[in-house]
């Protein structure tokens, strides 16, 4: 399973975090955030009652999809801009939310995945495979509804990355 | 006729069996890696399905990612164009058993004539002329040796399961023999995973000579003429004509019939072509058979005003053949010139880079089939095939001068690329290629003489 971070950047990004946070690790997440974007942020926006930071990055034009020209193929995957991860399809299938019909999925927004962590199932010729985490996070959507037909490396699962602290 | 037709492959070739399609109203799939996610047919199609790596065998040889895409996208056959998995009969069966049709021979004749040493017995058993050598794959160097002794020098080894031009060598002296048995065994097994060799005669100064064939599945089958293939570098074919400028009408006849008898007696369905080594004696041989469209079928198509592709189309789906071999009319002669992005000075090695500027010939009578434009990146991947530039004169002396023309208008430039279009001009200008004496041993001459 090789699930991959790709690039492509969004203009927003909201980051709800959970649990009491004081002001002061929320402001140190935010500088960590806007450090490691490609561009400086153009906008922070940040209420601390129960918590929202959004920071807005002002669109680049087509940088959607960079050229073969300057980047060749397959270049190693860049730090989103959105602050995301996406845990992606490792082959063209059906991609499935829980085991088994009728039963739970395996991972809900929300929740704290760790590597390794089945967060899916792929169908690929009518065998099933399980797509694992390769990296932990909190599941901030998932993007394909269950059993839909996805290509190879398409977005499944959105992850908000942990700060060292909560990884540990 | 299908409604919906996924291609498994890329380049040139994809675009052009997604043109087809389009003209006969059959919706279009794509598949591609992520190295070719801009590429032109992926532009072209109307759904493109993203199925791997870059590495091919993650994506265009990876059999579970096509049939899942075919399946997601309602396609109810596969065109496996040329190259990767056209003449693979697991591939052609899994398709079977998945309800979809793949669009060439049925699975079990691809497996018995993709063994070349079956093949060969298979064609000697219908009566085509086959070249002495091996009953069969061999079994060791011994056997090889003993054969080798009984036909007499000098001989070519080869894989049961080679194509492309790879896995075989000419053996000159019976004490070059035991090397060269281990070193193409060795080869064979690394490209094609199966070590077998089978051995035959090697004609010296001959022409390569290949006979397209159409069958349908309802026992009907005719042939397109043939095709000059005498052009070669290391085994590959650099320039192909229709015609071939050599044959006599009876040679012509005699080879093609050949052909369609070899053709009929298997039960062949779909479009296959039928290689001969033409002796300098005007005796012919049969070689192998090839399951698939071939690279050079642009130049039977402008001779013939038929599309080959259409009609695989047309008998994949189970129709008769319309066309009678009475109706196959060649005319005026064609020529096809590969314009590679390699490095002639350098042993026609492949150059990878990026398009910088990319302008093919146009005008009267010139067709050029490449999925290459400025921005486009010859990546490594893949093999090296750039433009196939085709042209159509009433005699050969004009269709000389076309090509010469049309290969002076390229304007191809990128950050380390090369090509073949200066060579391939040499060529053309080249006294034995211009009086159609050339035999397959040309580039090699004249790689001696730019040498020496």
């Amino acid at each position: 399973m090789i699930p991959n971070t790709d690039q492509h950047s969004q203009d927003d990004a909201v980051l709800p975090t959970s649990g009491p946070a004081d002001l002061e690790s929320v402001c140190r997440s935010v500088a960590e955030l806007a450090r490691a974007a490609p561009k400086a942020p153009s906008r922070i926006k940040l209420r601390h009652g129960s918590t929202t930071v959004e920071m807005e990055w002002t669109a680049a034009p087509a940088a959607d999809r960079p050229a073969p020209a300057e980047a060749g193929p397959e270049q190693p995957p860049a730090l989103p801009a959105d602050g995301l991860d996406h845990l992606c399809a490792p082959m063209v299938g059906t991609f499935y939310h829980s085991r088994e019909p009728g039963t739970p999925p395996l991972v809900s927004v929300g929740d704290l995945v760790r590597p390794g962590q089945a967060v899916g199932i792929l169908e690929v010729m009518k065998m099933m495979s399980t797509i694992e985490a390769d990296r932990s996070g909190r599941v901030v959507e998932i993007l394909v509804p269950d059993a839909q037909a996805v290509e190879y490396q398409q977005r499944l699962i959105a992850l908000e990355p942990l700060v060292p602290a909560e990884d540990g | 006729m299908f409604t919906a037709v996924l291609i498994a492959n890329r380049g040139e070739i994809a675009l052009r069996v997604a043109r087809t399609c389009r003209e006969l109203g059959i919706r279009t799939v794509a598949v591609h890696s992520t190295a070719d996610r801009d590429s032109a047919v992926v532009r072209f199609a109307d759904e493109s399905v993203h199925i791997g790596p870059s590495a091919s065998r993650r994506s265009y040889l990876h059999i579970p990612s096509l049939i899942e895409a075919a399946r997601q996208t309602g396609a109810e056959a596969i065109h496996p164009g040329y190259g990767f998995l056209s003449e693979d009969p697991d591939f052609a069966e899994i398709c079977q058993v998945n309800g979809i049709t793949f669009i060439g021979p049925p699975a079990e004749l691809m497996q018995q004539l993709g063994d070349k040493a079956m093949a060969r017995t298979l064609m000697a058993q219908a009566g085509l002329p086959v070249l002495p050598g091996s009953d069969g794959a061999l079994t060791g160097p011994g056997e090889a040796e003993a054969v080798a002794r009984q036909v007499g020098c000098p001989v070519i080894l080869k894989a049961v399961a080679g194509g492309g031009g790879r896995g075989m060598a000419v053996v000159r002296a019976l004490d070059e023999l035991p090397r060269a048995f281990t070193e193409t065994r060795a080869h064979a097994r690394t490209v094609f995973g199966d070590e077998r060799l089978y051995l035959e005669r090697f004609v010296d100064d001959a022409r390569h000579i290949e006979v397209q064939v159409l069958c349908d599945g309802h026992g009907s089958a005719v042939h397109l003429g043939e095709r000059d293939c005498s052009v070669q570098r290391r085994h590959q074919k650099l320039i192909e004509e229709s015609p071939g400028p050599s044959l006599t009408p009876e040679l012509r006849e005699a080879v093609c019939a050949a052909a369609v008898k070899g053709a009929l007696a298997v039960g062949y369905v779909g479009a296959a072509t039928f290689e001969f080594v033409l002796a300098p004696s005007g005796e012919f041989y049969l070689m192998e058979i090839n399951c698939r469209l071939q690279v050079e079928h642009p130049v039977t198509e402008m001779v013939t005003g038929i599309d080959i592709v259409r009609e695989q189309l047309t008998i994949a789906a189970g129709l008769p053949l319309t066309l009678r071999q009475e109706d196959v009319q060649p005319r005026g002669v064609a020529l096809e010139c590969r314009v590679n992005a390699e490095d002639p000075a350098r042993d026609f090695t492949p150059t990878p880079g990026l398009l910088t500027e990319f302008v093919p010939p146009g005008g009267q009578f010139v067709r050029v089939d490449t999925h290459a434009y400025p921005g486009w990146y010859v990546g490594p991947d893949y093999d090296s095939l750039l433009a196939k530039t085709v042209v159509w004169a009433p005699d050969r002396a004009q269709a000389l001068a076309r090509m010469d023309r049309a290969l002076s208008e390229f304007r191809i430039d990128g950050t380390g690329l090369r090509t073949t279009v200066g060579f391939l001009r040499q060529v053309l200008a080249h006294p034995d290629f211009r009086s159609a004496q050339h035999t397959t041993g040309l580039v090699e001459a004249m790689g001696r003489r730019r040498v020496g």
